[in-house]
């Protein structure tokens, strides 16, 4: 297999587009086959990946629209590793539950179903891998095409209206994006006759602080209403609603975390001087996010609109650690990432089990008691559960606490507010497990184990997050030296600044640790 | 790796073995193999914890701290998070307790579950229980430390929650871990503010940084170990964090007996006694600590004269000694403090095995009120009773009295305000035997209540309906738990094996730590306090011998007292009531700290949440940020049924058209 990413990235599009000239049966088979082959690629380039070195791996460099700078520049590093991984992951569950569940959705039309899917992820993946900011922008705008006909076209209540807030938040901050990105690249050319957007180029050319001001909050609004983070989720509650559960699956694991990688990727380094401006900015929004998605999480009793408000809180979190503008904090973000994707996407399904176990009902009092009759599905449900609530030992413990520590090095009393959302985590995650499968059986409530189809999906999703609870350094290690390479220059600039939250840190020297006596 | 640290793992491993074979294979298991599988694997653990000892004991005084360490867990960004171990005199002691009782309760369950539908579930958390307090106490760093910390809050959830049809338990069990879950949030920025500074996990690599770095009263290092404190007192049961404690009394009793004797409570006492180095460089966080623990011991030892369900009253009685050991680790009575957290390991298992034999005779029942009588049906658990009841009340020679006496010699010793814990422990001491004997008074004494009757002709009592105890509620009976069935000791080999070793050990526990005489513990855990000068005080003669007398007078007048008013005179009891109204009410009541966290923290938050969801998100969210664009949407509403024929197009142009505008504005700008 040659490692090119092109492959990996066009195969799902390529198959999506063969299944639509295929019988209709056979759309979901090839869409399958699709993801399948790209989470093979994705698998091949966690293994091979070389954690020591901090920049682009298996690079691929082609002009693309010469006239205007534009080429058509893919690779991997530190921060786009795991998330490839994730989109990998995410879209074949996703594709094996539309495969396996064909009752619901793709009976509808299912060769243009999985086209959309395919077609997402191929925007996904593209936006994860591109290293030109306008290659970058067009696959981060492509995003929204196939979800628009996805939503629009098979979703469930209200599908309209969510369709249109969902269209209108996100083009207004794609179009604030295509601005930014091009003024970007033209004023970075100034004086210099060759316009280029690629990362690399650009980030040898900064611009003047007053420009990298106004770019920065271009960027930032439309990276914060992708999350979607407070307050800019209008659309979010709508477009959960109605999403059907595959494509809402990889939208909340995937999407959100599109949007926090573009500030590592674009704002981090491309705009230091703006990115250190505006760190208290950013870190309050997320802070507002943390607590404001946590209040209504354990107030809403919609079973989607809880996960998708800790999503909220979540997606708080990974920001503040970005904006810690320190090499933890973005360790911790991007691990968080990565788990936090990895936990929602199972948490979806498992809402949508009980919801099918409920009459239907997405409102959990109308839900309880399953766990007696469907021990194996409350057991994965726990699981998911403690590790949605970031419990110590689980892989988002880790992510939180580097995160924290991130902002604690930093901010001190940002991250003691912070912590209060963890609690709120642990109650309304718990709420939500106790009243789906605890406590009596609600009255239109049929309790049924786990099926064997439902299993396929869920169960080694749920081994995957027991894996990587047992070892985060996995994914802390391969990205550690991306990250420290690509914070340095703006932890730099803020350590010269007077008046910073602790006293002092004492960065781990080697020899300055005491070995403990016998080890 | 040296066999040290071999059995150190193994240890650990174990019960998790255990829970794992028993999660996965539990339902093919015939009869009750759950149980034996999960007793087997808490029998090796001991026998491991055993042979660790012995390994450490050969080790020599100056090597007897060992670090091993699996493998990185979450090492980068300057941060050292290993998996590892520490072993040294203090973790070793920890662990033959904790494995050792667990053992014991391991093995009452077998019949006291015996005919509970959840019987695999039971036991598979069980072993999950006790792994979780043997990986913290053998934690070599905060972060493994950390992890322990919270999943023994977790499965403390799973076990309160244990039978989870009932809408009480679910709810005592979701207040626990929310309580655990805000101790561990406190336990994490501790670490932070210590980390900051010394820029380790790691933790004698800590302990040895902070005595260069922090100079004694450092601000970061007191506000860090006052957190620590926080989230010992949310573990420990202590004020204002103690209330998920008694609700936690909705488990099943054997569960009851392994978070107050074996795994859970003591996990702060510990906490401070591992932390004893930066608790010494902050003496203010380290009296606040010891000042909540007095607090604790007497409000706690208060509300359990006045309440009337039989587990809660024991309940409160923990709480009230966790008080005694938090206030001596806390002022430097390091020994004396584990001393008294072995000794109420076994008495505490003990008393709370003894009330689950009653509670069974019962059929459930767990009010005292209607107990009463049940010495002559039920003498092998009334013998067990009265045997923890006066190792609690601290009678000579029982295990307790040395083991508190010793806490309380401490603190007369160190002398200045110290000397308020001194003689408030004499009056807690004074309250404990009044609690204790009044309740086993009222059980076991008095005219037999028809339970009991019945029993001495042979008849085990069965409720015809079974009733939720806490809310009167008819169970859901097809669920099958708690099961239909009871099991009292006087008729389980098992329960009686587990009850009769734990007899033994309250009676004699304290014998290994008799002032003047013997010195096993003190000598054991010497090479963890090496640094510690608090540690190495010499006690005067005088003190000791006054000490010893006061404890016995005190501890016996308790127990005479309760005897007055509960056997003798039992007006006295009406009349008290009645004349101390207010004060009853006051102790009935807990003294209002579950309805002042109400007040101060659930109700706020949820309006808030309430004021998010129906007020902000409405008005502000949809309103005005969505208002502009509802219009755009009714309006976009064809647009949108047109989308699924040609948007894409339209999208596209967009892109398209707004790329190309702007580039062009920003070319001819260039």
């Amino acid at each position: 297999m040659t490692l090119h990413l092109s492959i990996m990235l066009w195969l799902p599009l390529a198959l999506g587009v063969l299944g639509l000239l295929a019988p209709p049966r056979l759309a979901g088979r090839l869409a399958l086959v699709g993801s399948g082959l790209a989470l093979a690629y994705a698998i091949t380039y966690v293994v091979d990946f070389d954690s020591a070195a901090p920049g682009l791996q298996y690079v691929t460099d082609e002009t693309w629209i010469g006239e205007l700078g534009i080429s058509y520049k893919l690779g991997i590093d530190g921060l786009n590793l795991l998330l490839v991984a994730l989109t990998g992951i995410l879209w074949f569950a996703s594709t094996l539950w539309a495969n396996l569940q064909d009752r619901t959705h793709a009976a509808d039309r299912p060769r243009l179903f999985y086209f959309h899917m395919a077609l997402a992820e191929t925007a996904v993946l593209g936006a994860l891998l591109a290293q030109d900011l306008a290659l970058f922008v067009v696959f981060f705008d492509l995003m929204l095409v196939p979800f628009f006909f996805l939503t629009g076209m098979w979703g469930r209540a209200r599908r309209v209206q969510a369709t249109m807030k969902l269209v209108i938040y996100t083009l207004v901050g794609s179009l604030l994006m295509l601005t930014a990105a091009i003024a970007t690249g033209v004023l970075a050319a100034q004086g210099d006759p060759a316009l280029s957007f690629a990362f690399s180029d650009l980030a040898q050319r900064p611009l003047a602080e007053s420009s990298q001001q106004w770019i920065f909050l271009f960027f930032a609004a439309a990276f914060l209403v992708k999350m979607p983070a407070f307050p800019l989720h209008g659309w979010m509650p709508d477009a959960y609603r109605s999403m059907p559960l595959p494509v809402l699956a990889v939208f909340s694991g995937v999407l959100s975390k599109v949007a926090a990688y573009g500030f590592l990727r674009v704002t981090l380094p491309l705009f230091p001087a703006a990115s250190e401006q505006f760190q208290m900015l950013l870190l309050l929004i997320a802070l507002a996010s943390i607590l404001y998605g946590s209040a209504m999480a354990f107030t809403t009793t919609e079973a989607r609109l809880i996960l998708g408000y800790s999503s909220v809180a979540q997606l708080g979190f990974i920001t503040l650690g970005i904006f810690a503008l320190n090499a933890q904090g973005a360790q911790g973000a991007i691990l968080q990432a990565f788990n936090h994707g990895l936990v929602v996407a199972p948490a979806f399904f498992i809402v949508a089990l009980l919801a099918a176990r409920a009459g239907g009902s997405q409102d959990i009092r109308d839900m309880g008691g399953v766990g007696m009759r469907a021990p194996v599905l409350a057991s994965l449900f726990l699981i998911v559960a403690f590790a949605t609530l970031a419990i110590p030992g689980s892989s988002n413990f880790v992510g939180e606490f580097y995160i924290l520590l991130g902002v604690f090095t930093e901010k001190i009393v940002i991250a003691l507010v912070a912590a209060a959302g963890v609690i709120m985590a642990a109650f309304y995650t718990l709420r939500l497990f106790i009243t789906s499968v605890h406590n009596r059986t609600g009255a239109r409530v049929e309790s049924r184990e786990l099926t064997l189809r439902e299993g396929l999906v869920l169960v080694p999703l749920v081994l995957l997050i027991v894996a990587i609870a047992l070892y985060p350094q996995f994914g802390l290690k391969r990205s550690e030296a991306t990250v420290t390479a690509v914070t340095a220059p703006v932890a730099t600039r803020l350590a010269e600044r007077p008046g910073r939250g602790l006293t002092q840190y004492a960065p781990l020297a080697e020899t300055a640790r005491p070995k403990a006596q016998t080890r | 790796m040296t066999s040290l640290k071999l059995f150190a793992w193994l240890t650990l491993l174990f019960p998790l073995a255990g829970c794992v074979t028993i999660a996965l294979l539990g339902r093919r298991l015939p009869g009750r193999g759950a149980g034996y599988v999960g007793t087997g694997a808490l029998v090796l653990s001991f026998a491991a914890a055993v042979a660790t000892l012995l390994a450490l004991l050969d080790q020599g005084h100056d090597h007897q701290q060992v670090v091993a360490v699996a493998y990185d867990y979450a090492s980068s960004a300057g941060v050292d998070a290993e998996l590892s171990l520490l072993i040294d005199p203090l973790s070793v002691f920890m662990i033959l307790v904790v494995s050792g009782v667990s053992m014991l309760i391991h093995a009452y369950s077998i019949s006291y579950m015996g005919s509970d539908r959840g019987y695999v579930r039971f036991f598979a958390y069980l072993n999950f229980f006790v792994f979780s307090m043997l990986l913290l106490v053998l934690a070599g760093n905060f972060l493994v430390l950390i992890i322990g910390w919270a999943f023994v809050g977790a499965a403390s959830y799973l076990l309160i929650s244990y039978w989870y049809r009932r809408t009480t338990a679910t709810g005592a069990g979701i207040k626990a871990f929310v309580i655990n879950v805000l101790g561990d949030v406190a336990l994490v920025l501790g670490t932070f503010f210590i980390f900051a500074h010394v820029g380790t996990l790691d933790l004698l690599a800590t302990f040895e940084q902070a005595r260069e770095e922090f100079a004694p009263g450092d601000a970061d290092l007191t506000a860090g170990v006052i957190l620590l404190v926080v989230g010992a007192a949310a573990k420990s049961a202590q004020i204002p964090l103690h209330t998920w404690l008694a609700d936690a009394m909705e488990g099943p009793t054997p569960v009851s007996a392994l978070i107050h004797a074996a795994t859970m409570v003591t996990a702060g006492v510990y906490l401070i006694a591992r932390m004893h180095p930066l608790f010494e460089l902050a003496p203010t966080a380290a009296d606040v600590a010891a000042i909540i623990g007095v607090l604790t011991l007497l409000v706690a030892g208060t509300i359990a004269i006045a309440v009337t369900d039989l587990k809660r009253v024991i309940a409160y009685s923990t709480m009230s000694q966790i008080g005694y050991m938090i206030m001596g680790v806390s002022a430097g009575a390091y020994a004396a403090g584990l001393f008294h957290l072995m000794t109420h390991a076994f008495f505490k298992a003990l008393l709370f095995m003894a009330a689950g034999s009653v509670i069974a005779a019962m059929a459930g029942q767990q009010n005292l009120d209607r107990m009463g009588g049940f010495r002559r049906a039920m003498p092998f658990t009334f013998g067990c009773m009265v045997i923890g009841g006066l190792a609690l009340a601290a009678v000579p020679p029982f295990s307790g009295f040395f083991s508190k006496d010793e806490i309380l010699l401490l603190m007369g010793d160190r002398g200045g305000w110290y000397w308020i814990l001194y003689v408030a422990g004499y009056v807690g001491a004074f309250i404990t035997g009044i609690y204790t004997f009044r309740m086993i008074f009222r059980a076991f004494c008095g005219e037999p209540v028809p339970e009991a009757r019945a029993l001495e002709e042979g008849h085990l009592h069965h409720a015809e309906v079974h009733t939720n105890p806490a809310s009167g509620e008819v169970e859901d009976t097809d669920v099958g738990f708690p099961g239909p069935e009871h099991h009292i000791a006087e008729r389980e080999p098992a329960m009686k094996l587990a009850m009769g070793v734990l007899a033994l050990l309250a009676i004699v526990g304290g014998l290994v730590q008799i002032p003047k005489l013997t010195h096993v513990i003190d000598s054991f855990l010497e090479p963890t306090f090496e640094e510690s000068a608090l540690y190495h005080r010499e006690l005067s003669d005088g003190l000791i011998g006054f000490g010893l007398v006061l404890g016995a007078v005190v501890g016996i007048a308790g127990v005479a007292v309760a005897y007055l008013i509960w056997v003798k005179n039992p007006d006295i009891a009406t009349r008290m009531r009645a004349g101390l109204a207010p004060l009853h009410r006051l102790f009935v009541n807990k003294w209002y700290f579950d309805e002042l966290i109400d007040a101060l923290v659930t109700r706020p938050a949820l309006w808030f949440g309430a004021w998010a969801q129906q007020t902000f998100e409405r008005v502000f969210v949809n309103g005005l940020l969505v208002g502009g664009t509802t219009g755009v949407v009714r309006a976009g509403s064809s647009a949108v049924r047109a989308a699924q024929t040609g948007f894409l197009r339209y999208y596209a142009l967009l892109i398209v058209v707004g790329m190309v505008a702007l580039s062009l504005y920003f070319l001819l700008n260039a």
